[in-house]
């Protein structure tokens, strides 16, 4: 049975897709599921960055694609999770080194490998965005409570809805005090007007800035606040009934704040 | 060890290693069986003579492949049995080393081929880590000034002019992430390699500056080359086959990266002594 | 040029030197591009200056919303370039300020759709008749970028203090030519954190970028709020925030303002001594 080819989306830059890639991915590793994660932004790759395996990079996506090398030969194993793989971009390249066509057979082969593959898209809705979501069987829209994010993450979702993708949300960079002012939209608003299934609610932590300096994935710190919300989400994947915690109470899981939502 | 010089392939057998070496190298050149079709070769053999009838075998699996073993170097014990094979009997085995082009020939015995006309992998310098890559007929080629699929072809190669075997390319300036240079010959660099920035010269590569993206010398195979930087901080470093991720440290003296064994070795560029 | 006739007189060639094409730029998504630009624009104009901003996002346009002007939008670029509509009929007139303009994004079309040629002309057209055309790039490296970058000749690099970000800026930097001489303003720059070891300072920032510093900028929740509501901090007095934007501005203009590296504190500036030499 293949892989679920899970895309990971945005339309605005800088909200969070790479480190919720990395960070997913952990989590889904963590729980035992074979994981390989493909950067697909060709030309300014970050995924091996984020995860602290960019010394270990010896061929990228566009080299398998170019066969110049064999896909196992492109694929890093994490040596944090051994069920975990990336499979990074290109550096020296842009977005057109690679066709649809040829991002989808990798995606294909890849997921002939494992139970969950993960693409992390970039920003934009061009021909790198299209690339991305060649082969992907459903689509994880990230946004933040902004005005301009939100705006763009709906028009991703107009594309992505044109494929007929399902799609689920995650809002990140949530900070609970600017909601209480006012000055920042609840998750509930965002869900509204994006009118789309909640996945995950991430809260603004520094810890994420720290470790993405530090190469590592959040899950991997002990206690982690973020750790704990990473494996809601991959549960969430899992097909699992997870409740949402409510963030106005970090480190307390207090009532709940929505309905189940079903997977 | 299958080694790519200036002056061919070179299949290096250590002392009372020879069947097992043989066996190893057969099976690697069987791996892209035509990939080194026309390539000229020598043996080197370190220590006694090895067991003629293994050696015959293999000059035969070698033709087999299309790679014509020309010249064989070791100690004097072996220079009876090249003469019995008809292979030139080249002296002592010498320092690796891109060796020119002329000095190969005034010991050839058998006259020249003509050169084949370069592939596309041959004229690439892509790593090759599932071996070695000899790029043969870019070596003979030397003789002539630029080579393109549609120039080369094997009478005008003869006639061509002789120019300087191995260039250099001077860059001034600082290299950006996701800039590469790549050289077939020798890279200086008077400026910066930022992280993200790919040198890859078929010779040796010099920073002068702080190397901090990723450099490959000796691309097509040559194990001699070195990596020098003022700051010899790559994020990976490459030397022929050989990988070596960086650690992070910065020493803030110049050092220098060559390969000892199967390692890449860095050493204070003050501590070599050539 | 015929084509892009405006009822803003352009200065006789020989009088008046052209105006200064800059595009704001990063690589990667979010760094604060648009709020740069918006900000950055609106110092130079409270200072009197007539400053022109393109947002060049085709597709995912953003900084009408910044300014809050995005009610007022009713032409963008791309009717501009297609001839559709006069420069003058797309040019939105900020608010605040009347000597600052606005030329939006088409939001339904796609970055290549838009003519890197036409794009020359336009800025060209603009720095007749400006004294700044500042331009607001998209992420990423793509033809957006390119586009962003046609007719300008100075940049700015925006970069957060964050290893994906500096990898990014360095990119960009390898992919402008250098006649632009790009210059670096670090972003939401959290001082307490830089302390505590747990982000780059402005300088392990700039050991690789190795730019000339424009200016340092803070992260502050009140940037969030201003953008959601449609009004740049560079206007408000009492910021911080915008009292760095306010710099820029002034650096910008060829004052020599010295760029001060926040103490972890906040409140008082410690002074670093590294000054900026003025332009021009």
């Amino acid at each position: 049975m293949s892989a679920r080819r899970i895309v990971v989306t945005s339309g605005k830059g800088g909200v969070g897709k790479t480190t919720t890639t990395a960070n997913v991915g952990a989590a889904l590793a963590k729980r035992g599921h074979r994981v390989t994660l493909i950067d697909a932004d060709i030309g300014l790759r970050n995924l091996d960055l984020v995860l602290g395996v960019e010394k270990r990079i010896v061929f990228d996506i566009v080299e398998v694609v170019e066969g110049r090398c064999q896909l196992r030969q492109a694929l890093i194993r994490d040596k944090r999770f051994e069920t975990l793989a990336i499979l990074p971009a290109a550096q020296t390249r842009d977005k057109d080194a690679v066709t649809e066509q040829q991002m989808a057979r990798v995606v294909e082969d890849v997921a002939a490998m494992c139970d969950f593959v993960l693409v992390d898209s970039p920003a934009g809705i061009e021909n790198g965005f299209r690339n991305a979501v060649a082969s992907a069987t459903e689509a994880i829209v990230v946004t933040t409570p902004e005005v301009s994010s939100i705006r763009d993450a709906d028009r991703v979702i107009g594309k992505l809805v044109e494929r007929q993708l399902p799609i689920r949300l995650i809002v990140n960079r949530i900070r609970t005090d600017m909601v209480r002012s006012g000055d920042m939209m609840s998750v509930d608003d965002v869900c509204e007007i994006l009118s789309s299934e909640l996945l995950g609610t991430v809260p603004d932590d520094e810890e994420i800035i720290d470790t993405t300096n530090r190469g590592e994935p959040v899950v991997t710190v002990p206690g982690s606040r973020l750790a704990a919300i990473y494996d809601k989400i991959a549960r969430r994947l899992e097909g699992e009934l997870v409740p949402f915690t409510n963030l106005e109470e970090p480190g307390i899981f207090g009532r709940l704040f929505a309905a189940f939502k079903a997977s | 060890m299958l080694r790519g010089t200036a002056g061919g392939l070179e299949f290096v057998f250590s002392d009372g290693e020879f069947e097992e070496t043989a066996h190893a190298l057969r099976s690697r050149i069987g791996e892209r069986p035509d990939f080194y079709r026309g390539s000229a070769a020598s043996l080197i053999l370190h220590g006694g003579p090895p067991d003629e009838a293994a050696v015959a075998a293999f000059l035969e699996s070698m033709r087999g492949y299309g790679i014509e073993v020309r010249g064989l170097y070791g100690t004097d014990a072996v220079a009876a049995l090249a003469v019995r094979r008809g292979i030139a009997y080249l002296g002592e085995p010498v320092r690796p080393q891109p060796a020119p082009i002329s000095s190969i020939d005034r010991r050839r015995t058998v006259p020249a081929a003509p050169p084949p006309p370069l592939t596309d992998a041959a004229r690439s310098l892509d790593a090759d880590f599932a071996g070695a890559r000899a790029d043969l007929a870019a070596r003979r080629s030397r003789r002539t000034v630029r080579v393109s699929p549609a120039y080369v072809r094997p009478a005008a190669l003869h006639a061509a002019v002789p120019v300087d075997a191995v260039a250099t390319r001077y860059y001034r300036g600082t290299l950006r992430g996701g800039q590469s240079l790549q050289q077939v010959g020798h890279i200086v660099v008077v400026g910066d390699v930022n992280p993200g920035a790919e040198l890859v010269a078929t010779g040796d590569i010099v920073v002068f500056g702080a190397l901090l993206g990723t450099a490959h010398a000796g691309a097509q195979g040559d194990r001699a080359a070195r990596v020098a930087a003022l700051e010899l901080a790559p994020t990976q470093l490459r030397i022929a086959t050989a990988i070596a991720a960086g650690d992070g440290s910065r020493r803030g003296l110049p050092e220098e990266a060559r390969i000892e064994g199967d390692r890449i070795v860095i050493a204070a560029l003050s501590d070599l002594r050539r | 040029m015929q084509e892009f006739a405006s009822q803003v007189p352009a200065a006789p060639p020989d009088q008046k030197p052209l105006g200064r094409a800059i595009v704001v730029t990063s690589g990667k998504g979010g760094v604060g591009k648009t709020t740069t630009t918006a900000n950055v624009g609106a110092a130079l104009a409270a200072a009197g200056a007539r400053v022109a901003l393109i947002d060049a996002d085709v597709g995912l346009r953003n900084l009408d919303l910044v300014l809050g002007l995005e009610s007022r939008v009713r032409y963008h670029l791309l009717d501009v370039l297609e001839e559709r509509v006069t420069l003058d009929d797309a040019l939105v007139r900020d608010k605040r300020s009347e000597h600052l303009v606005l030329l939006a994004a088409a939001q339904a079309r796609e970055k290549e759709d838009v003519d890197t040629e036409r794009m020359t002309e336009l800025v060209r057209a603009l720095r007749e008749r400006f004294d700044y055309v500042l331009i607001d790039s998209p992420a990423g490296i793509e033809q957006g970028f390119r586009n962003a970058a046609a007719g300008a000749t100075e940049a700015i690099i925006v970069c957060m203090p964050e290893v994906s970000s500096v990898r990014d800026a360095d990119r960009v930097v390898g992919l402008l030519p250098q006649t632009m001489r790009p210059q670096l303003i670090v972003n939401r720059v959290r001082p307490a954190m830089v302390r505590k070891g747990k982000m780059l300072s402005v300088e392990d920032v700039n050991a690789i970028l190795r730019l000339p510093l424009l200016g340092v900028v803070l992260d502050e929740p009140a940037l969030i709020v201003a953008a959601n509501r449609g009004e740049p901090v560079s206007l408000d007095a009492g910021s911080a925030t915008g009292s760095a934007y306010r710099d820029i501005a002034r650096r910008i203009a060829g004052e020599n303002v010295p760029v001060a590296e926040p103490a972890p504190e906040g409140g008082m500036f410690a002074r670093i001594g590294a000054f900026f030499r003025g332009r021009r």
